[in-house]
């Protein structure tokens, strides 16, 4: 057994008041990958400073923290020096930690860059940081810290804002470079930040202790049937675009986002709209509502057109059709309280409710989503996450819908409290039998919850199954790359998604396809069917592949 | 946890304000100024007391023309977003552009044609603040209008005029009032720069760019100083309480 790279013993840190870390005691093996989850304020962060040296101020530290060789930090926003190149900030780390000159830091940098598979490495060390886009901005960041040689490596939430497409397969390619190398490499990150997944050694960071980390005991799992009957929402060719200008000829150019979809929705069942940020899912339920105008096709509630609906028919049907919001906080007005943003939407929606039963609705609808009455007389602005997840829950829920749009519902929550308002979302849908438009970019918990699934991409379906075949036997390598990910597991795309602005010919997904051959950039595929329900928009989907990896 | 009586969001606005500790000072030199300022005939003679009186001229014509350029600013940044995309561009551009010319010297240009009346001045000076006014207007009204809450406000089946009754007016009003701010001290400086070149408020007015021109051709050092140090201090203070206002609209808790 060699010695541990980095050790800690009955490691405390403790304000004088609080104790925020308690006698944690771990080592990193060389070559090991260790992640350290945790819910928001656990004591991530400051563990990682404190590993790397670098203690916050005002604490005070007990224990010990042996490390060997080169320690290197990567910050939680991964931050670059927004005034010089990214050449620049290669040769001034370089030059600081292995005294390297400009010509040899630039030849490790390209390497480190292209060891994270950035293409045309040399000229991006002429970039600037802003003009780097976000995968690209994270592949730098780890590729200066790879360059610069360290023997441990500590990463607080890397790569977090990314898609967990493009993340696993960072955090993967991470790994693996700790596994080349023989350096110890530790993640941290919320649970849903997808850093066990290259790790070795999970470890959980609970209230300042530290514990093996098990999944979660209690998930949100929809266990019942389908259920069959005719559509009561119907979507038809739908079409979302938005104006972006002219081109000097004098032409209109739009940005599709929505390119013809259609979908239907039967009572009391629950659609998972799956796809990477960008694929138009999130743009997809906003037109359902009409929140974003549509620039064509239909949108039809119990028969009934929307697109064309008078102001008051479709008051009507927003009675019927609610929406909830990836950031519940942000969609309360935060200059009133809660209860009188309640009182507007029963009394635009409600109206065949006097204005005294107003109060006993809204105190039977808090009981449901178990909040207090007190949270009536509350500002936004105090609301916990969960606090105001629930209370987005409960606004949506006031005038008595038949229909619940979720756009990841549960963005703001982490680990339990995730899985705590998923449960309580899937028991109300149970007893108020709601039918449930779930989008979301976790293939892991859209298939646990929905029925069926569309898989977007670039506005369009590409995969349509119920979620029990689609997560046993995808066959898009789009659908594949995102339960892989939300697996943990490496998704076999490569390259980041190409610009909505300038979309590739014939299928959306070829520059980044496993199996894109030439005949893929002259044709869109068309969906075909697989099987009884069961539809596939690839041209290969028959060549089962080598994408498993 | 705080009671929630004292969580509103003004009261959370005012905390942000008192915790801006800039603001806090210029508005306690403001608040002397507008104390010392109507009292200072009371004081008798003196190099101080007579700045201070010339305070009155120069203080109420900022307060007048800065009330006019601000609200002028706030309804052309307004128009802009209301009218639709070409006008916004048109409008917008306009602004832009008339907020990179040296405006104080159209001031001068029309005092200096049209001889010094005081309708005239306010209005010249107001026009030289409207501009950024506007441009801060519109920036602020179209971040407002990207807020979540406005769709869910949809969501809940309220009517556009509602939203913008409900939701839209009141929380562009602490961003809008900061906005209008930053016309006051615009003003104070156009005055006190065309006063000081004897372009400004009309003879028997009393000003600070006034006093300092007479100051000046006396070649009296110790002249010069009163009414220059009470016009940098309110300066100051304008400034610094402008810049408090802007933390408390745009801050979060």
């Amino acid at each position: 057994m060699s010695t541990p790279l980095l050790e800690a013993e009955a490691l405390s840190i403790h304000t004088g008041r609080d104790i925020l870390l308690d006698r944690l005691s771990f080592a990193v093996n060389p070559a090991e990958v260790l992640s350290i989850t945790g819910a928001a304020g656990s004591g991530k962060t400051l563990l990682l400073r404190t590993l790397a040296g670098l203690p916050a101020p005002g604490a005070w530290i007990e224990g010990e923290v042996r490390a060997q060789g080169r320690r290197l930090l990567v910050t939680q926003d991964g931050a670059l020096t927004p005034h010089l190149t990214l050449g620049a900030q290669f040769a001034e780390l370089l030059a600081h930690h292995l005294g390297l000159d400009e010509r040899a830091a630039r030849q490790r940098a390209v390497a480190a860059l292209e060891h994270l598979h950035v293409s045309a490495a040399a000229r991006r060390l002429a970039l600037y940081p802003h003009e780097l886009s976000e995968p690209m901005r994270w592949r730098a960041v780890l590729a200066l810290a790879l360059a610069a040689e360290p023997t441990v490596l500590l990463a607080d939430a890397p790569a977090a804002s990314l898609d967990p497409t493009l993340r696993a397969r960072l955090l993967d390619e991470l790994a693996g470079w700790a596994r080349e190398t023989g350096a110890a490499l530790v993640l941290s990150g919320r649970p849903e930040d997808g850093v066990t997944g290259p790790a070795t050694r999970a470890l959980n960071l609970d209230r300042g202790r530290l514990t093996e980390s098990t999944p979660p005991t209690e998930t949100a799992v929809n266990g019942e049937a389908p259920p069959p009957g005719p559509p009561i929402l119907s979507v038809r060719e739908l079409r979302v675009a938005f104006p972006l200008g002219r081109t000097w000829r004098g032409e209109d150019r739009w940005l599709t986002v929505v390119d013809g979809l259609s979908f239907g929705l039967a009572e009391g069942e629950i659609l998972t709209l799956l796809g990477e940020s960008g694929s138009g899912k999130s743009v997809l339920a906003r037109a359902v509502l009409r929140l974003v105008p549509p620039a064509g096709g239909q949108v039809a509630w119990m028969a009934r057109d929307l697109a064309t609906a008078p102001p008051e028919a479709m008051r009507r049907a927003r009675r019927d059709l609610q929406m909830l919001f990836p950031d519940p906080a942000a969609a309360l007005d935060p200059g009133q309280t809660i209860g009188a943003q309640f009182d507007e939407t029963l009394e635009a929606l409600r109206p065949d409710i006097p204005a005294a039963g107003r109060a006993r609705v809204i105190g039977d609808t808090l009981r449901e989503v178990g909040l207090p009455d007190s949270v009536l007389t509350r500002f936004p602005a105090t609301l916990a996450p969960l606090e105001a997840a629930r209370a987005g829950l409960a606004r949506a829920l006031l005038p008595g819908p038949r229909l619940l749009v979720c756009d990841e519902p549960a963005a703001t929550l982490s680990g339990v409290e995730r899985e705590t308002f998923l449960t309580l979302l899937l028991e109300l849908r149970r007893t108020r039998r709601l039918s449930l438009l779930h989008a979301t970019q976790d293939a892991d918990t859209g298939l646990r919850l929905g029925h069926r699934a569309l898989v977007l991409l670039s506005g369009r379906v590409v995969e349509e199954a119920d979620c029990a075949t689609l997560a046993a036997d995808a066959r898009h390598p789009y659908s594949r790359a995102l339960i892989a990910a939300a697996e943990a597991r490496r998704p076999a795309l490569h390259g980041d998604p190409p610009s909505a602005l300038r979309p590739p010919s014939g299928c959306p997904l070829r520059l980044r396809c496993p199996r894109a051959r030439d005949y893929c950039a002259q044709a869109i595929p068309p969906l075909d069917e697989v099987s009884p329900g069961h539809r596939v928009a690839c041209h290969y989907w028959d060549t089962n592949g080598s994408d498993a990896a | 946890m705080r009671s929630p009586a004292t969580d509103t969001p003004w009261h959370m606005a005012s905390r942000r304000l008192t915790a801006h500790r800039p603001a806090v000072a210029g508005l306690a030199v403001l608040a002397a100024l507008a104390l010392a300022v109507p009292a200072a005939p009371l004081l008798g003679g003196g190099v101080v007391a007579d700045a201070l009186s010339a305070g009155q001229g120069s203080l109420a014509f900022a307060l007048l023309a800065g009330l006019i350029g601000g609200g002028a600013g706030v309804v052309w940044g307004t128009l802009a977003v209301a009218l639709g995309q070409r006008a916004e561009r048109a409008m917008m551009s306009l602004a832009n552009r008339l907020m990179g010319l040296p405006l104080v010297l159209g001031v001068l240009l029309a005092s200096g044609l049209a001889g010094r009346g005081l309708g005239l001045l306010a209005g010249m000076v107001a026009l030289t603040a409207a501009p950024a006014v506007a441009v801060l207007t519109q920036g602020e009204l179209r971040s407002l209008l990207r807020r979540e809450f406005l769709t869910a406000a949809q969501a809940s089946g309220l009517s556009g005029r509602a939203i913008l009754r409900r939701h839209i007016a009141p929380n562009a009003a602490l961003p809008l009032a900061a906005a209008a701010w930053t016309a006051l001290p615009r003003a104070l400086a156009a005055e006190s720069f065309a006063s000081l070149l004897g372009l400004g408020l009309p003879d028997g007015v009393p000003s600070w760019g006034g006093q300092l021109a007479t100051a000046v051709r006396l070649g009296d050092p110790l002249a010069v100083a009163p009414p220059a140090l009470l016009l940098a201090l309110s300066l100051w203070s304008l400034c610094a309480i402008g810049d408090g206002l802007r933390a408390a609209a745009g801050g979060r808790p």
